[in-house]
């Protein structure tokens, strides 16, 4: 640096600030016709701090001859990827040459991102490659490997943007494990680029240079996962989404909120591949995180101030978010043991329950296990109350009623506090969605309910807080999620019939029944064909014509639908032959139906193959039946 | 040309139209290449560097309006034969127009989608220009006309609105009073479904008084961008027609919205969150962390198969506004508009993208049935009971013939 003189550096590091300020302040005010001005300004700049370089250090000893030997070794772009850049040989880069090369690297990575901005991607491109070469020419030290991580990034960057996703992983994978090899063999705050163009007395502190390393790096893993997504590889990508989290919470480089519903989002992932303990680990991290935004302004306040009711509103808002997602932890993991522990007929099966049991010891050690090897969340002042949260539910399967009841309170805690938010004025698709996870919680409990004068009541109270809803919502604004509603209210109606029906037999212990429960039978049995009727109806055209053709997502339950409405009417008790006559007549009706679209529409039959089985063969036998029926009737006139 | 998908069933999800224009002057001027070709409903775009390079896409409706028209004494473009290809704006209007105004007057929603670059011909499509007049003014004309011929049997009413939405945010176009920091809430009902609170509605009783307001409207859109420093090609627009018919020998009273809806297109713009950026291909790498949530909810919405999950903040404020529209017995459209141009091959193509992802657009409302097992189990039992009975009794039908003809013997 001997030929330069402090006055002439002291311009160079103006120019670069000022390249700086014009790419990252002045671009934002650019006019709409002439977007880039500011970014073409600070090209300018940094083309000509390069070329003081260039002229001023040139001839200053040997690199470049050393320049052109090792241009012509690496001839060749390094592609990264295929070999491990950067620890080999080279000068160190503390060296004059190792330091000149960082540099002359340095603004042409900082060209290289302009001529990116400006969309000029091949011109971007190849200032990004020179960068490369010259850091080709280093071994890895804390004087330059923050730019060899930058440039990589910037190359992944530009590689996924023209869809070549594999050369973009190959930047980025190298980045990766320079960065992993350097924390292992160094360590240090290594400088941050800006610093190459900075005079001594702006020089960033030790924290600072730290925080701008990790940062980059934290972009690296960021942008990895997307990588990964876009390749298909989902579950590299979550981990790698779980990292940057991670990263942004132990660098404290996060918003409290946004971090929070990220993680809550991520566990939903998590559910989906039935991973709950990462799922609850996520869940608790993003309740305990979004604590750290502070408490909601009340109301009262929020009427006074514009900025204090926004923040009493995302707050909210955000908190009920997460709340949902903790719904929905809760029904899956109960949805997803009930899948486990019944039998055929959907009736709890009490040796796969023992069986299961007896495995939960090695579950259990498995899970602290698992926790040890897992990616945690937390600082040191968050750690504790996330597991503390964590405690709260279980994450292994519950196995009996117990322990289902366990889990089905903390989510029927977080439907009331997700209520108080979406509350069905204002937010109507939201506040049902709520309510029909409310009742799935209680189907899911149920299952596990042994007594069935109380499983009955569960369902009685889907039955009441889903009835007036189905009834009340506009049904041209919600047709679909009336649909719902139907299906789910003929479904308990029908389950209800069932357990009554059960639960009469078992004290009567005779076949025949009393006149109340006949009456509460046929009651719930014709509730349950009324809605199974009123989704049926829905399917009509507005003139009440009976579609040709059922769309592909509602084709097998409207067949099951009409298999269940034949199945209901031939069930009503009736005293009355004529009544009996009546219903009979209705169920072979529906049969019929299902038999006749099927034979119409032979692609439907794999979707519904037992029913339309069954369905045939009742068409076979109810006529029988029907005529059995008659000549009683005509023997008894 | 004009060609009809032709086994299509009526399904609920949207209807895709590709219009091509022809040359403007710029293009013209620059001795522009069409690198764009139909045949029946299929569209194929060369890349103009490399003609190897062919995509080939199919939509419910391909028009072309590129060449082989003539202008008449009228001043209409029509086609140079009959029966030629030219897809003049009357057959648009056949074809996409005819069906949204019989769904509304049958009393359901219905929804019109454009999209396509600044300057594909979009404004051209929608509203026309001099005697060639587009899909909003004819669906006007039209709309009224019924109502007038109809006056015995129904009274009508038609309001009308219009609104913007940018970064999230709802401005009222139509509004006299300053707009409201942080734009218009979306709020929801049980009877009327998703709204904006506040809008202004105006009554309107005839087709010359809607393109009056739109202009209106259209105005404020422009000078609100300017002020905003933003393009309008960045923010939806969204015209409302409520109407309302009240049938008083029958006392029945049939509401339905029109939506006409111009979406954002400008494909520089970046993840706004908006309906249009949800559906563009993503394959570039999002730079900002802020963008994180993004990622994992497209990794979490990827996932989800049977499971049933939450992810927050899914919805965008038009698709709220539109779910109604994306749904059982409501009709849309989209109707997407390309240049024919080499020079605009790479937005051309994003374009057909964009519309094939259309398609698939639906409101996801899946009904789900519990298993039927024990039903199915019930059932077996009880049709082998009844089998047995009635083998029993065929035995003692038998039985009983028998002793008949033994007694008549």
């Amino acid at each position: 640096m001997a030929s330069l003189s402090s006055d002439e550096w002291r311009a160079i590091c103006d120019k670069f600030t000022n390249a700086q300020n014009l790419t990252d302040v002045e671009s934002r005010n650019d006019p709409e016709n002439d977007p880039f001005r500011s970014k073409y300004k600070a090209r300018e700049l940094l083309r000509e701090i390069y070329c003081s370089l260039k002229s001023f250090e040139a001839g200053e000893g040997d690199e470049d001859g050393g320049a052109e030997s090792s241009e012509q070794r690496t001839a060749e772009p390094p592609v990264d990827g295929q070999r491990e850049d950067g620890f080999g040989e080279g000068f160190s880069g503390d060296s004059p040459a190792g330091l000149r090369a960082a540099k002359l690297g340095a603004v042409e990575y900082y060209l290289g991102v302009n001529h990116v901005d400006t969309e000029e991607l091949s011109a971007g491109e190849e200032h990004l490659m020179n960068c490369m070469k010259q850091l080709a020419r280093c071994r890895v030290t804390s004087e330059n490997v923050s730019l060899f991580i930058h440039v990589r990034n910037q190359l992944g960057i530009l590689w996924a943007g023209r869809d070549e996703t594999e050369t973009a992983q190959g930047f980025l994978e190298t980045a990766e494990s320079i960065y992993q090899r350097y924390m292992k063999e160094d360590g240090s705050p290594p400088t941050d680029m800006t610093e190459y163009f900075t005079s001594e007395e702006k020089l960033p502190t030790h924290q600072e240079r730290t925080k701008r390393f990790e940062l980059a790096y934290t972009h690296t893993m960021y942008y990895l996962a997307q990588v990964y997504k876009n390749l298909g590889e989902t579950e590299r990508a979550a981990t790698y989404c779980h990292t940057t989290l991670q990263r942004q919470l132990q660098l404290n480089q996060f918003s409290p909120m946004e971090w929070a519903l990220n993680a809550a989002t991520l566990s939903q992932y998590y559910i989906t591949k039935g991973r709950y303990m990462e799922g609850r680990h996520c869940l608790s991290a993003a309740t305990v995180i979004s604590g750290l935004a502070g408490e909601v302004p009340s109301e009262a306040v929020a009427q006074e101030s514009e900025t204090e009711s926004d923040r009493r509103e995302q707050l909210r808002q955000k908190r009920a978010e997460i709340a949902r997602c903790w719904i929905k932890y809760c029904l899956n993991l109960l949805q997803d043991s009930k899948k486990l522990l019944e039998d055929n007929i959907g009736e709890l099966d009490t040796d796969r329950q023992e069986e299961l049991k007896r495995a939960r010891r090695q579950e259990e050690e498995d899970e602290e296990k698992g926790r040890k090897s897992a990616l945690l969340f937390g600082s040191e002042d968050t750690f504790d109350s996330i597991a503390s949260l964590e405690e709260k539910v279980c994450c292994l399967f519950p196995l009996d009623f117990t322990e289902a009841r366990g889990v089905f309170l903390v989510g029927q805690n977080y439907v009331k506090q997700a209520k108080e938010y979406f509350q069905m004025d204002g937010y109507v698709t939201d506040h049902i969605e709520i309510l029909q996870d409310h009742s799935a919680l209680f189907r899911g409990l149920a299952f596990f309910e042994e007594d069935l004068e109380r499983r009955c009541k569960m369902h009685k109270r889907r039955v009441d807080m889903l009835e007036p809803i189905c009834n009340d919502l506009n049904a041209q604004y919600y047709l679909l999620i009336r649909r719902q509603l139907m299906f789910e209210l003929a479904e308990i109606y029908n389950e209800m019939m069932d357990l009554k029906l059960t639960l009469a037999n078992r004290q009567a212990d005779t076949q025949s029944l009393d006149n109340h429960t006949i009456k509460k039978f046929n009651s719930l049995c014709s509730a349950s064909a009324k809605y199974f009727q009123m989704f049926l109806d829905s399917l009509c055209s507005p003139e009440g014509k009976v579609p040709e053709h059922l769309e592909e997502e509602v084709l097998r339950p409207a067949l099951v639908a009409r298999f269940r409405v034949a199945r209901l009417h031939s069930r009503l008790i009736s005293p009355l032959p004529s009544a009996q006559l009546d219903n009979l007549n209705k169920s072979l009706e529906n049969y019929k139906y299902v038999a006749e679209y099927c034979e119409s529409h032979p692609e439907a039959a794999a979707a519904v193959e037992t029913e339309l089985e069954l369905s045939k063969e009742m068409v076979g036998l109810l006529p029988l039946k029907i005529n059995r029926l008659k000549a009683k009737m005509a023997t008894n006139n | 040309m004009k060609a009809k998908a032709s086994d299509m069933h009526s399904k609920d999800c949207v209807k895709v139209a590709v219009r091509v224009r022809p040359f403007n002057k710029r293009e013209r001027d620059a001795g522009s290449r069409c690198i764009v070709s139909m045949v029946s409903n299929s569209i194929t775009i060369q890349d103009p560097r490399d003609s190897q390079n062919r995509r080939l896409f199919c939509f419910d409706y391909a028009y072309w309006s590129h060449s082989g028209f003539v202008r008449d004494r009228r001043g209409l473009f029509v086609p140079e034969e009959p029966g030629g290809r030219y897809a003049d704006q009357d057959s648009v209007f056949q074809d996409l127009g005819e069906g949204i105004l019989e769904n509304a007057l049958q009393g359901y929603n219905a929804t019109l989608l454009a999209y396509g670059q600044t300057g594909s011909g979009k404004s051209y499509s929608m509203v026309g220009y001099g005697p060639n007049k587009g899909l909003v003014p004819k669906l006007c004309e039209r709309l009224f006309e019924d109502i007038r011929e109809n006056q015995e049997t129904r009274q009508c009413q038609v309001f009308f609105s219009m609104l913007e939405i940018y970064n999230e945010q709802v401005v009222d176009l139509l509004s006299r009073v300053s707009r409201t920091p942080g734009g218009l809430r979306v709020r929801e009902e049980q009877q009327r479904g998703f709204y904006v609170e506040s809008l202004r509605t105006v009554p309107c009783e005839s087709a010359s008084q809607v393109a009056q307001l739109m202009e209106q409207g259209t105005r404020t859109r422009t000078t609100a961008a300017t002020h905003m420093n933003a393009n309008s090609s960045r923010s939806h627009m969204l015209i409302i027609l409520q109407l309302k018919q009240i049938f008083s020998k029958e006392s029945i009273t049939k509401q339905s919205n029109i939506n006409l809806v111009d979406l954002a297109g400008s494909e520089r713009q970046r993840s706004s969150g908006s309906e249009a950026d949800r559906l563009k291909e993503g394959t570039a790498i999002n730079l900002s962390l802020t963008t994180l949530g993004n990622v994992i909810s497209s990794l979490a919405d990827a996932a989800v198969g049977r499971k049933v999950v939450h992810i927050p903040y899914r919805d965008s404020v038009l698709t709220k506004l539109l779910q109604s529209a994306l749904g059982g017995n409501s009709r849309t459209v989209m109707i997407a508009t390309l240049s024919p141009a080499d020079i605009c091959y790479e937005e051309s193509l994003s374009t057909l993208r964009y519309a094939e992802r259309a398609k698939r657009i639906q409101n996801r409302a899946v009904v789900n049935e519990s298993p039927t097992e024990r039903l199915v189990k019930e059932l077996k039992a009880e049709n082998a009971r009844l089998l047995q009975r009635l083998s029993r009794l065929g035995q003692e039908g038998r039985r009983a013939n028998d002793e008949t003809s033994k007694t008549f013997k």
